[in-house]
């Protein structure tokens, strides 16, 4: 629990350091949780209750969509934040799935805890600013990889990115991410990796 | 190897345990066939020798059996909790159960005993397309994982599965369970072993890949 809690520490302190009296507030709203792999921690339709840090494992969020098929949005891995963002700052229901794709390790908390934190620290309310901006900067930099560019170029990018989910997770959660089929993918995937 | 899957005489399995232990099992299948992704499909194509399966063969091989055991697991699962089935603290493998799988099961120290003829309809294809059978044998073992947790909210004495033989013969769902992971631990040891003679001669690139 205390490397944990330094993990997170350290992201804070990266994001916008904390007074340590509000730092000792904020530390003490988390309980450690683990999940093993292919487990839905948040079901469409539900509200997300918690907010996580995670510490060990990738989870991503998905939508079903009409077809069936699903259509994987955003991956999470150590040491960030994770959850369904917008079910949870705005408490209504989620319209994703969340769940994990390797056995997982996270600190969570609760939305009314963090809530009641918020109003009462002004640090911790510019805090969480600073982390959502962060988080729709990387939401609108996603929209403009999917518009403008190739197939190619986006696992161009994400591979420089994050090399290491190439051989943690099934490569077909990569591809739905990117947008490509499976032949593209690997095709393409072959060509950054043996170049 | 996974622990579980060798030679064994035990009349009875603690259910928590025995679904904990075929749990981790899978996710150890996962793990390395995630790893497997990036090989090129050479490698996961190239045979060994003459008269012996490729990586993909093997992966093939198993995925048939999956496309029949794992619907029907789980229809006979879905049926049995409509029904009422509730989970029980102790399994016990029934004697057919506990000699198929036994007869899966390499020895202790992880040779096969008996070479078996494999039933025509799961004979592998001359050259599988590596990916999507290696995609396919992915997603077989994560629905495997929902299927064992699913498998802890019924009773695994009572619900019976249908041999992929013959629907006359039905085994426990425990039984088919350990049957159907012992089968796998057998191929996936046939697939190291391809991967290990070929990965030399076939995939300089890929072992230098590997270290850097």
């Amino acid at each position: 629990m205390q490397s944990e809690l330094g993990h997170l520490h350290t992201l804070i302190h990266v994001i916008a350091p904390l007074p340590d009296a509000v730092w000792q507030d904020f530390a003490a709203v988390w309980q450690p949780f683990d999940a093993r792999r292919k487990t839905i921690l948040t079901a469409a339709g539900e509200t997300e209750k918690y907010l996580y840090f995670v510490v060990e494992g990738v989870q991503r969020a998905y939508a079903l969509r009409e077809d069936g098929k699903e259509s994987t949005l955003v991956f999470t891995y150590p040491y960030s934040f994770s959850g369904v963002a917008d079910s949870f700052l705005l408490q209504q229901p989620s319209r994703y799935f969340f769940e994990t794709l390797t056995p997982s390790r996270f600190l969570r908390t609760t939305f009314r805890q963090i809530d009641e934190l918020l109003l009462k620290h002004p640090a911790l309310e510019r805090l969480f600013r600073l982390a959502v901006s962060q988080t729709l900067s990387g939401v609108l930099t996603r929209q403009v990889e999917l518009q403008s560019l190739s197939a190619e170029q986006r696992l161009r990018a994400f591979f420089s990115r994050s090399p290491h989910l190439f051989q943690l997770i099934p490569h077909k959660y990569l591809a739905e991410y990117l947008g490509m089929d499976a032949t593209n993918f690997s095709k393409f995937l072959g060509q950054i990796r043996f170049a | 190897m996974p622990q579980l899957l060798t030679k064994t005489t035990r009349t009875m399995y603690q259910t928590a345990q025995l679904l904990e232990k075929l749990h981790n099992d899978t996710e150890i299948f996962l793990q390395q066939s995630i790893q497997w992704q990036l090989l090129p499909t050479t490698v996961l194509m190239a045979k060994p020798g003459p008269e012996r399966w490729s990586m993909a063969q093997c992966l093939q091989h198993l995925n048939f059996y999956g496309d029949y055991y794992l619907p029907a697991m789980e229809r006979a699962m879905r049926e049995a909790q409509g029904k009422g089935s509730r989970p029980t603290p102790v399994f016990h493998p029934g004697w057919l159960g506990a000699w198929f799988t036994n007869l899966m099961l390499p020895q202790a120290d992880g040779s096969l005993k008996s070479k078996m003829q494999s039933p025509k309809n799961a004979v592998p294809s001359a050259q599988p397309d590596a990916l999507a059978t290696l995609a396919a044998f992915i997603e077989q073992q994560e629905r495997m994982l929902q299927l064992l947790d699913l498998a802890r909210t019924v009773n695994l004495n009572a619900i019976r599965v249908p041999i992929s033989l013959s629907r006359w013969i039905r085994l426990k769902l425990g039984d088919t369970f350990l049957f159907y992971l012992a089968h796998h631990a057998r191929h996936i040891r046939q697939a190291e072993k391809a991967l290990a003679a070929v990965l030399p001669i076939a995939a300089r690139p890929v072992a230098s890949a590997k270290t850097g």
